[in-house]
């Protein structure tokens, strides 16, 4: 008998589409999708932090750089991708202890607003500097 | 009764011959379900149609499948209840089990999962007939003289798991690792565990569910628990069995 | 016939260590930002400033703390990503040991850096 079986390749992506599919779920690829996105900065940043290995004038050709509007709203995304994994982190934390199943929507919702609630606080220090 | 003309869009597969979606309209009366709709297919259209379906009231978990894309039973959602009057409606057959045909997966691999944790239902009340007077009380609601059996145990047998495998279709690590036993299973090692106390009993259970393939690969999407039709709550099955797994290995040390 | 759901190892620890830096982070990294983004004069350290603050031997503790934790917990999820793939036992043996050895280098790279830096 022969059974339509998808390949492997079609299969991994399909946790990406999370149209029609529940909160947990969004949750889920959010915080996969940051997560990723922090592996890969990880190893950006300790990747121009060896500028700091060739002496003052690389660094500080980095820094002025870096102080640039366009980094700076680099800066910003990078900070809502860290506080949307960490916040959400703790929920998966706290549910995968078997704490706080029950409400793991509500507690997903409260988690995020206080996200966007530190995101536009660190965002206006950010620009003021 | 008023009736609708109904679009479906069917997912077709014979063997030999690649994927593709059938279309048609059928009329079906407003109050009906989907699995009356593609009964309606079955019989008026194309009787090459390959689908499961039963009970028609969700305690066989037969007619599984996926409209618009999210898993639920056909014969408990009604057709105005997902149709929103213009596109067709879209089915599809379960995810992550190979398709046999059209509407139809192959779930040995799923009733594998679910007797590895050998959730075998026992019925020793119903081959130890005749029952004797002493086995029943007599309510003492007058209007409610109806005869109760004293020991329900021994009657009941049923958990709500109806083996219907939405779970397992709309769970993301199902997709990819062949080997995970998936909500439905873990649910059922959960309720195992729930009914003995035997320690050799227990530690089995607890190390199936232990596995690199078991409770640790999932990723706390509630997907499972969000789909199931019968209140089942996979997921919270699952973070119940992690705490259990937790305690006992900080006890150990 | 052989059920292969019948018999499973058991798992590892990962998804402890995964809490426990993941919860150790919330904390170090907080402090690792709040330290070198918003005390920091106009948000950033120049040079003279990374090395001060690199000698202090609290700061140097808990920066190699945070390396520690950050690196344990990115290379933890990224094995759950891929574990999530359907690796067999001696090839998730593989894959973790490999993951180690990434593990290693990058805290290893990280601590040389900083002794460069300091002096």
């Amino acid at each position: 008998m022969a059974t339509l079986n998808y390949s492997r390749i079609r299969r991994t992506g399909r946790w990406v589409d999370v149209r029609r599919r529940k909160l947990g779920m969004w949750a889920y690829a959010l915080n996969r999708i940051t997560g990723i996105g922090l592996v890969v900065y990880l190893y950006l940043h300790l990747g121009v932090l060896s500028m700091l290995a060739h002496g003052q004038s690389s660094w500080d050709s980095f820094t002025a750089l870096a102080r640039s509007p366009f980094y700076l709203a680099l800066d910003v995304i990078l900070l809502a991708i860290i506080l949307i994994h960490g916040l959400n982190g703790i929920r998966v934390a706290l549910t995968g202890f078997d704490i706080g199943v029950r409400v793991q929507k509500r507690l997903f919702v409260i988690l995020m607003l206080i996200a966007a609630a530190a995101l536009v606080v660190a965002a206006a220090k950010i620009f003021a500097v | 009764m008023n009736m609708l003309e109904v679009p479906l869009e069917i997912f077709r597969y014979k063997e030999g011959e690649p994927p593709h979606h059938d279309t048609f309209t059928v009329q079906v009366p407003e109050t009906a379900h989907v699995i009356d709709a593609i009964d309606a297919v079955w019989a008026m259209h194309d009787r090459s149609l390959v689908f499961r379906r039963a009970c028609h009231h969700s305690s066989c978990g037969s007619c599984s499948l996926r409209v618009n894309g999210v898993e639920m039973l056909p014969c408990i959602t009604r057709v105005k209840d997902v149709w929103d009057g213009r596109a067709p409606l879209r089915l599809d057959p379960l995810r992550n089990f190979p398709v046999v045909s059209d509407l139809v997966v192959d779930l040995s691999s799923f009733f594998q999962r679910m007797s590895a944790a050998e959730m075998t239902i026992t019925c020793d009340a119903e081959s130890s007939l005749p029952l004797s007077v002493d086995d029943f009380a007599v309510s003492k609601i007058p209007s409610r003289a109806v005869e109760l059996p004293v020991n329900l145990s021994r009657f009941n047998r049923f958990e709500n798991c109806i083996e219907c495998a939405i779970c397992m279709s709309a769970c993301p690590t199902m997709a990819t690792d062949e080997k995970f036993f998936g909500p439905a299973a873990l649910a059922a090692i959960f309720r195992a565990r729930q009914k003995t106390d035997s320690p050799a009993d227990v530690a089995h259970l607890l190390s199936l569910a232990d596995g690199e393939h078991g409770v640790w690969r999932c990723h706390s999407a509630f997907e499972c628990t969000a789909a199931c039709p019968q209140a089942v709550d996979p997921a919270g099955k699952i973070m119940a069995l992690r705490r259990e797994l937790i305690t006992r290995r900080f006890k150990k040390r | 016939m052989d059920n292969p759901f019948a018999k499973e190892p058991k798992a590892t620890t990962a998804w402890l260590w995964q809490v426990f830096t993941g919860i150790g982070l919330v904390i170090l990294l907080g402090m690792h930002f709040i330290a070198n983004h918003f005390i920091a004069r106009g948000g950033l350290r120049d040079f003279a400033d990374v090395v001060a603050y690199l000698r202090n031997p609290i700061v140097l503790v808990l920066e190699l703390l945070f390396l520690l934790f950050v690196t344990t917990h990115a290379l933890l999820g990224v094995r759950a990503i891929l574990l999530d793939l359907g690796f067999s036992g001696r090839a998730e043996k593989r894959l973790s040991r490999l993951l180690t050895g990434v593990g290693v280098l990058t805290v290893g790279y990280g601590v040389w850096l900083t002794w460069i830096i300091i002096h």
